[in-house]
């Protein structure tokens, strides 16, 4: 072989181990003095929706208008996989530097070190903390500190087609459990399931016990037996399990994938009554513009109506390089601005002034800001997600037959237990 | 003798009858020199490649599985030894995991094999529009399996869907059958997808082999007197074993591994019921962060794969004639 073909391929070799190194190295960014700081920001909205276009063609422009050495990079994460990316990302060093986290997770990551707690790194904490509800607020506390910020909040309460039922030739929404019993048989005569639900963790399964009048824990949340398989919780749980099994919940409770979703079969009147949040409004009006969802408060049972409440906080990671500019973007979520033009889009803000203006943001609203007088907070545990999960594994089986409502209510009291006493 | 009087007239360089060795010139040397690493510095992006995306993360599984893991900074790892192991072999979501995958190959391995070769020896006679079929039965083959799984669970599903509205239509069933509410009709239709989608790629492989079979063999065969059904046995599978064994195994291979179809059509469920191999070892790795476990089941099925691709190699070894 001639002396240049040797260099030449000594030469490419050289060159293509260049390229797969710049490759490589090609995603760091650099924080030179002078340039702008670029904050990452992860949420759960979806990429698609009306709070996304919102944060992306008014909010951050209007944020970066205000602070031009600050760029802010939103990324959009499917909920589902959110809370698992956190973790991993915590294990791999790259965490963002906002977050948009369910209130559920917020102790638990702040068990795990990741959270920087707010209440000391931002001096005017003081000042937005007295803006918000305190309700709200109490999510982000955690032995002594609080690692975040409510950023929105939110409840579940009974859309109801109001077509369906009257072709059943029931003209008024369910009240009560009993209003519920009576109208089944009637909707299924006529094709209808009367309650979608998608499964039965918390989030779905506890506006029933409360309103059934039991809970999972005594207050201080210390036990779970005595409480989660009380007598109520029997009843309320026997009340939802005979429902399944005479055909009046559709399958899509237990988990069954090829069941139609609870807001498509409600607005395509398969599904009666569906409990979903305030953030169905606007989805409804862009995925089904002919059907108008009306709402009423969760049926009561012996515990009056009861809901969940639900929101997200907004947290800071304390591996953030971005202090900062993430504080200033912290502010900006909680300044009216920010929590009026969310309002618009289904998002209850946890502002008081805001709030109290809400019915006149949209009449939808109403309901819900009537039913978070009655809302209770989940257990606000590190091991909030194992809890979750036992009751949702043990109701399952309540479902499918292979264990009685109470044989499956005592295991889940007997797994709980420790999970309390843990924290 | 030919070989030799081929090589001389195929190089213009014939070969220098044999001569003692002497010493070759540095300059020769030197470039006989670049002509060895010219080679491997072509190899090198490659295999660099390979080694550093799959080589390289085989390994470090085999080393996770020996460990309790720990992903979250500053926890120290503890040394298990085999426990992973042992653990996985007294578990019994394992267990129903094995069989769940075992079922399904069993299930969908010989129909691919047999109906490929159907259609591979329909398809190898000269008819009108054999192009077309053959495109229209490989087409599933290179769907994606995210569309054609959620186009089976519309397919499939327990309220309205379309089996088993044809199945009432034969008076086969009275009620819908909620396929995916339990464990074995749940296998069913997974498997039922797996047919479908592979019975392309056996075909299309069973096609090139057909083309081998010497005619002539076939036409003895006739002339014998054998019929249809005794050439396609005596004359047909004998000479295509090599190309079964190859498609049994690969099969083999693909059906432990399924994945997809169960993830998105069950998940696992109802309760683990449908749970198979890979779906168990992703949701331990990634669901619960047990990534030491996950690896160890990970390798216990390459061990089971491997053990059967022994088995199939043996068993379709060509008999000495």
């Amino acid at each position: 072989m001639k002396h240049s073909t040797r260099w030449g391929s000594a030469v490419a070799f050289a060159a293509s181990v260049a390229l797969l190194a710049t490759g490589i190295s090609a995603g760091s960014s650099s924080a030179a003095t002078g340039n702008p700081v670029t904050v990452t920001f992860w949420h759960a909205y979806s990429s698609d929706g009306s709070e996304v276009k919102t944060i992306t063609n008014i909010l951050i422009p209007r944020f970066q208008a205000e602070h031009p050495d600050i760029i802010v990079k939103q990324v959009a994460i499917p909920y589902d996989s959110l809370h698992q990316k956190l973790l991993v990302a915590a294990a791999g060093g790259d965490l963002p530097d906002v977050v948009r986290a369910d209130l559920a997770w917020v102790p638990e990551l702040a068990n795990l070190g990741v959270l920087s707690p707010l209440s000391t790194e931002m001096s005017d904490f003081k000042a937005y903390s007295q803006a918000v509800f305190p309700g709200t607020l109490a999510t982000n506390y955690f032995k002594g500190k609080y690692y975040g910020l409510p950023l929105d909040t939110n409840t579940r309460v009974m859309f109801w087609n109001k077509a369906v039922f009257a072709k059943a030739g029931i003209s008024k929404a369910p009240k009560t459990f009993a209003d519920l019993k009576a109208d089944a048989p009637k909707l299924k005569k006529i094709g209808a399931y009367l309650y979608g639900e998608s499964g039965t963790g918390g989030w779905s399964i506890l506006p029933w016990i409360w309103a059934g009048g039991g809970d999972i824990t005594d207050a201080k949340y210390t036990k779970s037996s005595g409480y989660i398989n009380s007598a109520k919780n029997i009843a309320t749980i026997q009340m939802l399990v005979s429902m399944y099994k005479s055909g009046y919940i559709p399958n899509l409770i237990t988990k069954n994938k090829s069941a139609i979703g609870t807001s498509d079969g409600l607005a395509k009147g398969k599904y009666a009554t569906i409990l979903d949040g305030p953030w169905m409004f606007p989805i409804m009006a862009g995925q089904y513009p002919n059907f108008k969802p009306t709402t009423v408060l969760v049926p009561a049972g012996l515990g009056g109506t009861s809901s969940v409440v639900g929101g997200e906080d907004v947290v800071m990671m304390s591996t953030t390089q971005q202090k900062a500019a993430s504080l200033e973007l912290i502010r900006y979520m909680l300044s009216t601005d920010w929590q009026l033009s969310m309002a618009k889009v289904g998002q209850m803000p946890v502002r008081k002034d805001v709030s109290a203006i809400l019915p006149s943001i949209a009449p939808y609203y109403a309901t819900f800001a009537e039913q978070l007088k009655t809302a209770r907070p989940r257990i606000p545990s590190p091991n909030w997600q194992k809890i979750d999960a036992v009751l949702d594994d043990r109701l399952q089986r309540a479902l499918n037959g292979s264990m009685t409502v109470k044989a499956a209510l005592d295991s889940a009291a007997k797994a709980i237990d420790p999970l309390l006493a843990a924290q | 003798m030919s070989e030799v009087a081929e090589r001389k007239s195929g190089e213009p360089s014939a070969l220098p009858s044999p001569k003692p060795p002497k010493r070759v010139p540095i300059a020769r040397r030197r470039k006989s020199m670049g002509n060895r690493i010219t080679p491997y510095l072509f190899l090198f992006p490659g295999i660099g490649v390979f080694s550093l995306t799959i080589l390289f993360p085989i390994v470090k599984s085999l080393q996770i599985s020996f460990y309790k893991w720990r992903v979250l900074p500053g926890i120290p790892s503890p040394f298990l030894g085999f426990g992973n192991y042992t653990r996985a072999l007294h578990d019994p979501i394992f267990w129903r995991a094995l069989v769940n995958s075992g079922f399904y190959m069993l299930v969908t391995v010989p129909p691919q094999i047999i109906l490929g070769l159907l259609a591979a020896m329909l398809l190898n006679d000269k008819i009108r529009g054999r192009g077309l079929f053959r495109i229209l039965i490989y087409l599933p083959v290179i769907t994606s399996w995210v569309v054609v799984t959620l186009l089976f669970l519309y397919l499939f599903s327990g309220d309205g869907g379309f089996f088993n509205w044809i199945l009432k239509d034969l008076h086969l069933i009275h009620q819908d059958v909620q396929w995916f509410g339990s464990r074995w009709p749940a296998m069913i239709a997974m498997s039922a997808l797996g047919i479908w989608k592979g019975i392309g790629w056996s075909m299309i492989i069973y096609l090139a082999a057909l083309q081998t079979v010497n005619p002539e063999l076939v036409e003895a065969a006739a002339i014998d007197g054998a019929g249809a059904v005794r050439r396609f046995f005596a004359v047909t599978i004998p000479a295509v074993r090599r190309t079964t064994t190859f498609i049994s195994m690969m099969l083999v291979i693909g059906g432990f591994n399924v994945f997809i179809q169960v993830y998105l059509m069950t998940e696992g469920g109802p309760l683990g019921s449908t749970e198979v191999l890979l779906t168990y070892m992703y949701r331990q790795a990634f669901s619960y962060l047990d990534f030491g476990y996950g690896s160890a089941i990970a390798f216990l099925l390459t061990g089971i794969i491997l053990v059967l691709s022994g088995v199939q190699w043996r068993f379709f070894r060509p008999s000495e004639k």
